[in-house]
């Protein structure tokens, strides 16, 4: 509450009205300060020379009658000072320092002792003066003078209430003219900052702020328009050139689109086609071994073999295509899943599988994964699958997959004791077609990795993998968690 | 024996109280001459001359006849007045009062009154005197007794056609001008 009555809140006008009338309020009140304080020690000044006059008319008017010690016409010349308002006391002392005559207002003492030196100039509330009465330079008596400074106290009061009414009247046709006048300095800044609140406002940049004059504020209006224009400029080529990439970025996804399409097209017909020959080849092959196996001496059975075998592999291989181009193209539905059970049914079924071998495969419960559930199942089917091919060979298999959290993501780590790999060709790991074992140590089509890193991918996530020969491998999934 | 006795006592106790008042009234009040004396000197400095004597020439104060004042004169010789000393003599008749500025009458001499005021007029004195009417008789200031009280009438007048000319302060405070 009290801070909206600081400085810094107050609006610019507000600002400028209190400056310039805090300004002249000081300068008057200091005029009016020292002009009473002038006006004081002038009629200061008037009133003691006054009373010199008078006192000098008195002490001339009164000297004979000192002289011949006529009180009568002492007292006559004393009591013309009756008519003298501001004198309170007057007294006449002959040489020896006796009164000779006096006169006094209503309320007042006695004449003081003229021998003792009474007080003399402003003293208390009073003005008081001591003169000699002298004739041809011989002094015959003394006249002692007592005014009060009622008229002078008046006086300065009245002076006081004028130029207070006078400072007023000022100060109000300053507030009237400052009031008019604030506006030439405050009218172009408060245009100013309306222009830059509007501009910040609606974003519009061809709003300008109107400039007046050629001073400090116009220069700054003008600076303002420039850097406005400079913005607007700047702003209208970022926009066209966010056009231009965005028409080309939408050309180029269009054409990349179409291209894919045709890819997809082409492997699938491509796969499935494929597919035709082949069933037709091991069809025949086979049909070729029951009817005309008497026919066939041992090289040829062989033969036959091999060929139905190859063509076995070659099916696996379009399988492996079909799966990884499904796993690109298909749309997502994603969902959380607990990919603990997943793998757990995935090994059950592996266990099934396989060639009996003591087999230890240690899955950490209550692991859960946001992802499309067919994809993830392929992508973790392909990776166990590995790790079990690769530790056929051991005395025992050992298997362990492991998640750790990090913030916004979960490690998966998937370790066997199989073979491993060198890890200088862990950049072709990932690659279709690539395999770093030959298939006669190990089967496989080269694609699993490479339809695992396209899932992975797909669900905005990344896999490594560490290896050294001999010495099993370690595949780590890191996969987003959503918030 | 007894009534001689106290008659010389009366008397004794009359010359006493007397004496006391006497000297009594002389130590509180001032005597009619000091105060005289005190107008004459006084009167000097309220009164110009139309024909002025030279600046640095003494004022003259002649008193002629009896002196009234004895001693009482005396401490004004040697005092100045508006800037001239002032010269007491005492002139034996009127021939050696020519040359005098003011002038002294004593009631001795009032019987050659006419004389010495004609004669004044002529030499611009200015003539003080304590003869009754002095004034009325073509003189220019006389002293006045109202009760206890010393005081002065002045005939301006005379005073004009003696070519003196009197202060208005000092008119201001006869108690009677012939003008």
């Amino acid at each position: 509450m009290m801070g909206r009555w600081r400085w810094r809140y107050w609006p610019l006008k507000t600002k400028l009205l209190f400056l310039t009338l805090f300004t002249s309020t000081l300068g008057i009140v200091l005029v009016c300060t020292s002009l009473v304080f002038v006006e004081n020690q002038n009629y200061r000044q008037q009133l003691e020379s006054e009373l010199h006059v008078i006192a000098g008319i008195l002490a001339e008017q009164s000297a004979a009658a000192l002289l011949f010690k006529d009180n009568e016409q002492l007292t006559n010349i004393i009591s013309s000072l009756r008519k003298i308002e501001t004198i309170k006391q007057a007294c006449v002392f002959d040489t020896s320092g006796m009164l000779m005559s006096a006169l006094y207002s209503a309320g007042d003492t006695g004449c003081p002792d003229i021998s003792e030196q009474p007080p003399v100039g402003f003293v208390g509330d009073y003005y008081r003066l001591s003169l000699p009465v002298t004739l041809d330079d011989d002094t015959v008596g003394h006249i002692y003078l007592i005014s009060h400074l009622e008229a002078l106290k008046a006086h300065i009061q009245t002076f006081i209430f004028v130029a207070l009414g006078i400072g007023v009247l000022i100060q109000l046709i300053l507030v009237f003219v400052a009031f008019k006048l604030q506006r030439v300095v405050s009218q172009p800044i408060l245009e100013l900052s309306g222009a830059a609140e509007r501009i910040a406002l609606e974003h519009d940049y061809s709003i300008r702020a109107p400039v007046y004059g050629n001073d400090e504020l116009g220069r700054l209006g003008t600076t303002f328009n420039d850097m406005i224009g400079t913005i607007e400029q700047q702003n209208r080529r970022i926009l066209e050139s966010r056009d231009g990439l965005e028409r080309t970025v939408e050309d180029r996804t269009s054409q990349l689109s179409l291209a894919n399409k045709e890819l997809e097209a082409f492997s699938y017909s491509v796969s499935h086609d494929l597919r035709q020959p082949l069933r037709a080849i091991e069809g025949f092959g086979r049909a070729l071994e029951e009817d005309c196996a008497n026919l066939l001496n041992e090289s040829g059975k062989d033969h036959l073999r091999r060929i139905r075998a190859a063509s076995v592999r070659m099916g696996g291989l379009i399988d492996g295509l079909l799966v990884l181009s499904r796993v690109s193209r298909q749309p997502m539905e994603s969902q959380r899943l607990n990919l603990s059970e997943m793998l757990q049914d995935i090994a059950e079924e592996l266990s099934d599988l396989s060639k009996p071998l003591p087999t230890e495969v240690c899955i950490q419960p209550d692991m859960w994964v946001v992802g499309d559930g067919r994809m993830l199942r392929i992508a973790f089917q392909n990776l166990l699958e590995n790790a079990w091919k690769y530790s056929a060979k051991e005395q025992a298999r050992v298997i362990e997959v492991s998640a750790t959290s990090e913030a916004n993501y979960i490690m998966i780590a998937i370790q066997d004791n199989g073979v491993g790999f060198d890890m200088r060709y862990v950049d072709k790991l990932f690659v279709a077609f690539n395999r770093l074992h030959t298939p006669s140590e190990f089967g496989g089509t080269g694609i699993g990795l490479a339809t695992v890193n396209r899932v992975i991918l797909r669900h905005h996530g990344n896999i490594s993998a560490r290896s050294e020969v001999g010495k099993g491998a370690k595949f780590c999934v890191r996969l987003p968690v959503p918030a | 024996m007894a009534g001689g006795s106290f008659l010389l006592f009366s008397k004794f106790l009359v010359a006493l109280v007397l004496c006391v008042s006497l000297t009594s009234a002389h130590a509180s009040v001032r005597s009619e001459y000091e105060v005289k004396a005190a107008f004459f000197y006084n009167f000097t400095r309220f009164v110009s001359w139309t024909q002025p004597p030279e600046k640095e020439s003494p004022l003259r104060v002649c008193v002629i006849g009896d002196n009234p004042f004895g001693d009482l004169l005396q401490p004004l010789a040697g005092r100045k007045s508006q800037g001239r000393e002032l010269e007491l003599t005492n002139p034996k008749d009127l021939s050696a009062a020519a040359g005098c500025h003011v002038l002294f009458v004593s009631e001795s001499e009032l019987r050659n009154l006419p004389v010495i005021i004609t004669l004044a007029q002529e030499g611009h004195m200015l003539t003080i005197s304590e003869i009754p009417d002095f004034i009325g008789r073509g003189g220019i200031i006389g002293y006045v007794k109202q009760g206890n009280i010393i005081r002065f009438e002045i005939n301006l007048q005379a005073a004009n056609a003696a070519g003196v000319n009197i202060n208005s302060r000092l008119l201001e405070l006869a108690s009677r001008v012939i003008q």
